[in-house]
């Protein structure tokens, strides 16, 4: 089954082949792998990114800024409406507290929970009668003095204006909680971090109420707050900003600098959001704004970047900066293309010259006057050319390992583990195209047929690679043309999905498989065609 | 005598009229056995199917009662075998052709090889490329015989080579035939054939017209003469004398007459009485014999 004679003769016809296309194969691989391992090509793509991270980054901090400014004017506005009713805290308390030694006196205990709560109801309903004066319905008054009453028996000893302080804080906290906590991807951490922060911003606009009010006596003044809110946020965001930076180790100089672009930006929100909101108020003067209005305003208060180019732009550009290039160029070029060109090539060559080549030009009588098997002849001549193949990879194993070792191992954008795959993946490509080859060899007796046949499709292949890289997912969605796509339909080496390597997805595990079996019949069928054919010798 | 190769019936068509048809004939122990025909006349294709390289159509091969091609590499033990075609399997040097040929055959005796090389004056380190046709076909004629095997089957061995090579190769064959070895061999030259061979087929159209047996062309009983005379006078008259004649030239007053060898006396003796100008004896060829057979194949056909 196998003559080590024949291996020879083959060995040495081919070996300088063998040679020219495995040595400067070696040498592009390396260059590829070190020269841009070196080069930093990811460079351009992490700023692209930088951009968009910084989009990102921008745009949260414009809701912020907003969000903060809205609350700060709502607590504003809120506290104005109770805080009149600070003066009527005391009377309430001292009812409460009143009827809670009187429950003392009659029962000889202090009242449980369920007492407490008869007595804060009963208190509740006695002060409904005054609902006129605070501007509000009976039973909303009712609502509110049991909610504070409740709120009061936490801890006693909080009295009058700072009782109404407390419970209006409590109520933003809550708020700021409740609502937070309902959005997505939000942890209770992190709900609990922003109602802390609207605290902090209710307790600035209390006292800056309180502060304005004291000076120049009451006066709700709108335009005013506006005003103090926004000055507010922006020296809140300047003052989080530049502790941040200093925490993190900045200078001052650039730690103020950078608080002052935060501020401005925050500014430049807050005034975009405000402008909107006049804009619509100006235009239906009788009717309240909308939530849709409101919304819309907070829309382009918030736009960072990426919002403001047109969407196909932002999502090509975004594209390209979470494009992996070295696997672009690694994987979808050089082993799938490059790489393979001078493999294939001499895959075509041999494998015609094995045997179809030998068969045109009548040396094969050489080998078949000889007492060896024509099945012989076919098994050595395909050892012959697997051994060829193999050891060339082997070699390109070792120099594509080596050179990803030289460019920093794991670290480089491209792992062992993957480097390894992409070989075993070309190899086991150009196992099934030398199969092929083989195959044709075995069946035509004409060289011009075996080549332009075996050869043909195999270049064929190679040629749908080129074109529908055009159309695959590894081409950024602005270079992309998907019709292209049609081209990866047709190619061999579409089973070689060095995406699905890189993706850790293990689809490309089956598609090896198939280039196997592709490979083990094509073979197949050569040694036994071989075997059955009139050969014009 | 038993049949050393032995073709029955053997058709292969190539549509067209090429191919063999329905040949038969068989070469006997020690027998030289001659191929002869024109290009495409179907020479390498009979020998193709000798070889097992290619499946009859019908009927079928015999190599020492082997058919030939389900048992094509347990003939190979026998047989040694010069192509048609010369080319050679992509190797630098025609040394490193012939030790890779050994090696193919598990030769590792060269003193034939290298006879055979000094016979033929060839210097096998040139380059394989760039050798000459006279010399290809050399080193192909010592691959081919250099495993010394019983059986010789040549395929047009002499295209290529000068005269005096030629004769040396064919020394060469009757030194193998002394041997005691059997051989095929195909040629387009009648006169080799004639030195070498016991018997020559000759092969038209894919079909054998006939075999000959070279001895009985040689030691034929007749002779042909051609005649000339001076005048038309005793041109006319001797015509008129019962003679066989086969080619009557009135322009030159010329006759060529086939006579049988004892009547040769009494011919001489009528000839004294014309004034005669030349007289030559016509030899016997195989190529005169075979040109009258194809005549005759022609002739019936019209």
């Amino acid at each position: 089954m196998f003559s080590k004679a024949l291996f020879k003769q083959s060995a040495k016809a081919n070996f300088t082949k063998w040679l020219f296309v495995t040595i400067p194969t070696c040498v592009m691989l390396a260059i590829v792998i070190i020269v841009l391992g070196n080069l930093g090509i990811n460079d351009i793509r992490d700023s692209l990114k930088n951009v968009f991270v910084q989009a990102d980054q921008e745009s949260y901090l414009k809701e912020n800024s907003v969000d903060s400014y809205e609350l700060y004017l709502t607590t504003l506005t809120n506290y104005n409406d109770v805080y009149s009713f600070g003066a009527f805290l005391n009377i309430l308390t001292n009812n409460y507290d009143e009827k809670v030694t009187e429950y003392e006196a009659t029962n000889g205990v202090a009242p449980n929970n369920e007492a407490k709560q008869e007595i804060i109801a009963q208190v509740a309903q006695d002060f409904s009668d005054y609902a006129s004066f605070v501007g509000k319905t009976p039973e909303e008054l009712k609502a509110l003095v049991s909610q504070i009453l409740n709120f009061y028996i936490k801890d006693t000893s909080v009295k009058g204006q700072n009782l109404l302080d407390a419970y209006f804080l409590d109520q933003v906290y809550l708020g700021a909680y409740n609502n937070e906590i309902a959005k997505e991807d939000v942890t209770q951490q992190e709900a609990q971090d922003k109602a802390e922060q609207a605290k902090v911003i209710a307790q600035d606009a209390i006292n800056k109420y309180k502060e304005d009010s004291s000076e120049s006596g009451y006066v709700y003044n709108r335009d005013n707050y506006l005003i103090i809110a926004r000055n507010y946020v922006n020296t809140f965001m300047y003052d989080t900003i530049y502790d941040m930076q200093i925490e993190h180790s900045k200078n001052e100089q650039d730690a103020k600098e950078y608080a002052v672009s935060v501020k401005v930006i925050s500014n430049s929100a807050i005034s975009t959001y405000q402008l909107w909101l006049n804009e619509y108020e100006s235009d239906d003067p009788d009717n309240a704004i909308t939530t849709e209005q409101i919304a819309q305003a907070r829309t382009y208060a918030c736009q960072s970047i990426s919002d403001q180019i047109p969407e196909k732009v932002a999502v090509a550009l975004e594209e390209l900066g979470n494009m992996d290039i070295y696997g672009l160029i690694i994987g979808s070029i050089f082993y799938r293309i490059a790489g393979l060109l001078l493999p294939m090539v001499f895959v075509i060559m041999t494998a015609n010259g094995l045997l179809a080549g030998q068969v045109d030009s009548g040396s094969m009588a050489y080998v078949l006057s000889t007492p060896i098997k024509r099945r012989t002849v076919t098994v050595t001549q395909m050892v012959y050319l697997l051994f060829a193949l193999f050891s060339m990879f082997a070699l390109l194993t070792c120099v594509s390992v080596l050179a990803v070792w030289i460019v920093g191992g794991n670290s480089f954008a491209i792992n062992y583990g993957e480097i390894l795959l992409f070989n075993l993946g070309a190899f086991l490509t150009m196992f099934a195209i030398a199969g092929y080859c083989f195959m044709c060899s075995a069946i035509f007796n004409r060289t011009k047929y075996s080549l332009s046949i075996g050869g043909g499709l195999t270049i064929f292949s190679l040629v749908c690679t080129i074109l529908g890289l055009f159309g695959s997912a590894v081409v950024p969605s602005a270079m992309r043309i998907s019709a292209m796509n049609v081209f990866n339909y047709i190619s061999l080496i579409t089973l070689f999905d060095t995406v699905s390597i890189l993706n850790g997805s293990l689809s490309f595990l089956w598609q090896f498989g198939i280039l196997f079996a592709v490979g083990v019949i094509t073979f197949i069928i050569g040694v036994f065609r071989f075997d059955k054919k009139d050969l014009p010798l | 005598m038993n049949e050393i190769i032995r073709v029955e019936n053997l058709t292969k068509d190539y549509k067209n009229n090429r191919g063999v048809f329905d040949l038969n004939f068989s070469v006997k122990s020690g027998e030289v056995f001659g191929f002869v025909g024109t290009n495409g006349s179907g020479k390498t294709t009979t020998i193709r199917h000798i070889m097992g390289f290619s499946k009859p159509d019908k009927g079928s091969c015999y190599v020492k009662g082997l058919n030939s091609w389900q048992n094509a590499s347990e003939i190979k033990k026998y047989v040694e075998y010069i192509p048609g075609e010369i080319a050679f399997p992509d190797l630098p040097t025609g040394t490193m052709f012939l030790k890779n040929q050994a090696e193919l055959l598990g030769l590792k005796d060269m003193a034939y090889a290298n006879e055979l090389i000094k016979k033929l004056q060839l210097d096998t380190s040139a380059n394989l490329k760039r050798m000459s046709k006279g010399m290809k076909q050399k080193t192909a004629i010592v691959a081919g015989l250099m495993a010394d095997k019983e059986i010789l089957i040549l395929d047009e061995p002499t295209t290529g080579l000068d005269p005096l090579m030629r004769n040396v190769f064919l020394e060469i064959i009757e030194n193998e035939k002394k041997k005691g070895k059997t051989i095929l061999m195909s040629s387009q030259m009648f006169d080799e054939l004639e030195t070498t061979c016991d018997r020559v087929a000759l092969i038209f159209n894919g079909r054998i017209i006939d075999i000959a047996v070279i001895d009985n062309i040689k030691n034929s009983k007749f002779i042909n003469y051609k005649i000339e005379f001076k005048s038309e006078e005793d041109y006319k008259h001797f015509k008129k004398l019962k003679y066989d004649i086969i080619r009557d030239q009135e322009k030159y007053n010329q006759v060529t007459i086939k006579i049988e060898k004892d009547k040769v006396q009494k011919l001489f003796k009528a000839l004294t009485k014309y004034d005669v100008k030349f007289i030559s004896e016509i030899k016997n060829s195989l190529e005169k014999y075979f040109k009258e057979k194809l005549k005759k194949g022609e002739d019936n056909n019209v």
